[in-house]
């Protein structure tokens, strides 16, 4: 990671910056509001001068106020943009449905995946397509994929996520051979979701562990009993060393194929932390976490969908897994 | 390259104090040409006293070659640098197939306090301790001072230029075959808790000093029970002041949590790497692995890689001489989180080969796992850990008092 000592966030700076995005998050008015409010904050430049900062502050920010945008395509797009065509208006991503596991479907389709908005305004529609070790990705009008796109739903009914199926591939304006690309894409994707995963589980632990300090039983706080504190200290341990993995992530995305395998772990590790925040946060709670009356299955929700969005972390244990059996090298990822 | 000049420091010597990419690297390259190394790699030892003593002239060659001595001041034997000099030592060692030399897990614990605190003490120690020559112990629980360490009871005395001690210490770590123990004793009152105590570093020879060993259930002695019985010890043996004990202790803690956690990380990478060769082999054989096996081998790989990275920064944290406090219990319950999940990873996937194997590395797994599972208990338990987190990080409500 290469970073310019003019434009390094300084604690200051980025203090200012994660107000400006809980602002902006907060009044919840739709990707493209989003995105006309990070224009107004001037996030190009932010993101140019310190790219791990800025896009893990925006991605925890993200998370934390349980946002939906099209940021995460924003992400994937700067890396796949050198393999493209000059773009004829603004596009988005159809991300690998999770069902297919790291199998692209192929480049003759039908197509199917994931649109992380409606696609009102966007162009063009960037789909990788497989064999994932030899993608292509091809560019297909977005108004061939908005007939056959319809609200994801399901466990997170706020993801405001598209579900494309059967969609058809051809006409296709471009269709290239860009595997790097897509590793390089992927990788991207990952580490920003890690970073969105980071933002919702902090948020739900901040939940529990204001409710439980709180709430009173038997004459004090839950939170002063060892089991309710003890399961909080774990939740605290799965954030801290999803962020530590993170930063580490972003230490090894300068290498040719942009960190992969280290964003591989960092996506695998918030997965995890999530599920194990999650079930401690749900726990602690009572009643108020698994009903309506309380705002922490939000949370749940998200999470979930955001996990299992490129590759969800049982998924990833078991192609690591997989790979260190095949012979992958044991890689250390982290040097002093 | 070699970087041993006898002379004083060569031109390598202050480019590797200066920078621990550069040692790493040259490292790395002794390391894999060596072959005098060879015959540490992939050994077995039948007891805690052969392992520390092969292991203690792996030390002495690693010191002959300098590459032990970095990390550490050249006023107490070393060649400078700080302690990424040492974290990068354990990592390359291990990358290499090579243990970390036993002697230098307490030392990691011990040596940091020692500079600090005794500086002559470590002028006069280090440098043996660096050779393999001698190794401590580590005296601070007792049969009634477990986690709640502040109530120890044994007793310094002072008697003018001595301190007369009497008591017990228990689960001495090194302490069935160390000759010297580091110990936290009580000087002050019975009720003083954590302000009436003192860092002392007693001879094992001295009159008085008898030393049980203790065996994990592996049948290996990793540990002790050690009396003394009116044992004189010099004053200049103090770590630190009298009654500054606590403060020494806390110092060392932060190595204890940073740089075990670090040196952890290091070896479970080596050894899940032996795992992963031989349960390939076991494949090669036409045998199938149990279910599971595949997902479990990469949420642990995981595991390793979140204890490297958070521990790595905490390493470093310390290399800029920031004090670390109550955060590095996250670092040790990953630490213990590796520990136990990794060998029982390796108990459930070797199955029979773990209960019944004959071959070496079946006992090797065996007796790794009894030690395992002292993770969460040495140094302050899994609960202990979680309690300091939910007390001073999340700042939640205290627990009330029985």
């Amino acid at each position: 990671m290469t970073r310019t000592a003019a434009t390094h966030l300084d604690a200051a700076t980025t203090t200012l910056l994660a107000g400006s995005l809980r602002a902006l998050f907060a009044a919840n008015a739709g990707p493209d509001a989003v995105a006309t409010g990070l224009a107004e904050l001037g996030w190009d430049e932010v993101l140019a001068g310190d790219p791990a900062a800025a896009t893990t502050l925006l991605f925890t920010e993200h998370g934390r106020a349980l946002a939906t945008s099209r940021a995460l395509d924003g992400v994937v797009l700067a890396e796949l943009a050198p393999w493209l065509p000059a773009a004829s208006g603004p596009r988005a991503v159809l991300h690998p449905h999770p069902a297919d596991g790291d199998d692209l479907r192929t480049p003759a389709g039908p197509l199917r995946g994931l649109l992380l908005g409606a696609l009102d305004g966007v162009a063009e529609v960037v789909v990788p397509t497989g064999p994932a070790d030899a993608a292509r990705l091809l560019v297909v009008p977005a108004a061939q994929v908005a007939g056959s796109a319809a609200p994801a739903g399901g466990f997170d009914p706020r993801s405001g996520w598209l579900a494309v199926s059967g969609a058809a591939a051809a006409p296709a304006t471009t269709s290239v051979a860009a595997a790097s690309a897509w590793t390089r894409g992927l990788a991207a994707g990952r580490r920003a979701l890690a970073a969105e995963l980071l933002g919702v589980c902090e948020a739900a632990l901040a939940l529990a562990a204001a409710h439980t300090s709180g709430r009173v039983q038997y004459g004090r706080p839950i939170a002063s009993f060892q089991a309710v504190r003890h399961r909080l200290a774990e939740a605290h341990v799965a954030v801290e060393a999803t962020r530590s993995t993170l930063d580490a992530a972003w230490a090894a995305a300068g290498a040719p194929d942009g960190g992969a395998w280290a964003a591989r772990v960092a996506k695998h590790r918030a997965g995890s932390a999530q599920a194990e925040v999650m079930r401690h946060c749900v726990q602690v709670l009572g009643a108020m976490g698994l009903s309506l009356e309380g705002d922490l299955h939000r949370y749940v929700t998200r999470a979930a969908a955001l996990d299992a969005l490129l590759g969800g972390h049982l998924w990833l244990a078991e192609t690591t897994g997989t790979a260190l059996l095949d012979g992958a090298a044991v890689d250390p990822v982290v040097e002093i | 390259m070699h970087p041993f000049a006898p002379a004083g420091p060569g031109s390598d010597e202050l480019t590797f104090a200066a920078d621990p990419a550069a040692y790493g690297a040259a490292l790395r390259d002794y390391l894999r040409t060596e072959p005098s190394l060879d015959r540490w790699r992939g050994r077995h030892y039948d007891s805690t006293e052969d392992r520390i003593a092969d292991h203690a002239v792996l030390m002495g060659g690693l010191h002959r070659a300098g590459w032990n001595r970095y990390g550490w001041p050249a006023d107490a034997g070393g060649l400078g640098g700080d302690p990424r000099h040492r974290a990068v030592l354990y990592d390359e060692l291990s990358a290499a197939g090579l243990p970390v030399p036993e002697p230098h897990l307490l030392l990691e614990t011990l040596g940091p306090p020692l500079v600090r605190f005794a500086p002559e003490l470590a002028a006069r120690y280090l440098p043996a301790l660096l050779r393999g020559e001698e190794w401590w112990g580590q005296g601070f629980s007792e049969p009634e001072a477990g986690s709640d360490l502040a109530s120890l009871r044994c007793r310094a005395r002072r008697d003018g230029d001595h301190y007369v001690l009497s008591g017990q210490k228990l689960w001495t770590s090194h302490g069935a075959t160390a000759t010297r123990l580091f110990c936290l004793v009580r000087t002050g009152t019975p009720e003083s808790r954590h302000r009436g105590l003192s860092t002392i570093v007693v001879d094992v020879d001295a009159p008085g000093v008898s030393v049980r060993p203790v065996a994990l259930a592996s049948g290996h002695n990793e540990l002790a029970e050690v009396f003394f019985d009116d044992v004189a010890v010099p004053a200049a043996r103090l770590v630190g002041d009298a009654g500054q004990g606590w403060a020494v202790a806390m110092y060392l803690m932060q190595f204890e949590r940073a740089m075990y956690a670090w040196q952890s990380s290091a070896v479970a990478l080596r050894r899940l790497r032996e795992l992963r060769d031989q349960l390939r082999d076991r494949v090669h054989g036409g045998r199938r692995l149990p279910d599971g096996a595949a997902r479990r081998l990469g949420e642990i790989y995981a595991d390793i890689v979140a204890l490297r990275a958070r521990s790595a920064g905490t390493v470093r944290r310390l290399a800029a001489g920031a004090a670390v406090g109550p955060e590095a219990s996250v670092d040790k319950v990953l630490l213990a989180t590796v520990e136990i999940g990794l060998h029982d990873l390796a108990r459930d996937l070797l199955g029979a080969e773990f209960v019944l194997g004959t071959a070496p590395q079946a006992a090797q797994w065996r007796a790794d796992w009894w030690f395992s599972r002292s993770a969460t208990i040495l140094g302050g338990s899994a609960e202990v850990q979680r309690t300091i987190l939910a007390d001073h990080v999340l700042g939640l409500p205290k627990e009330s008092k029985a």
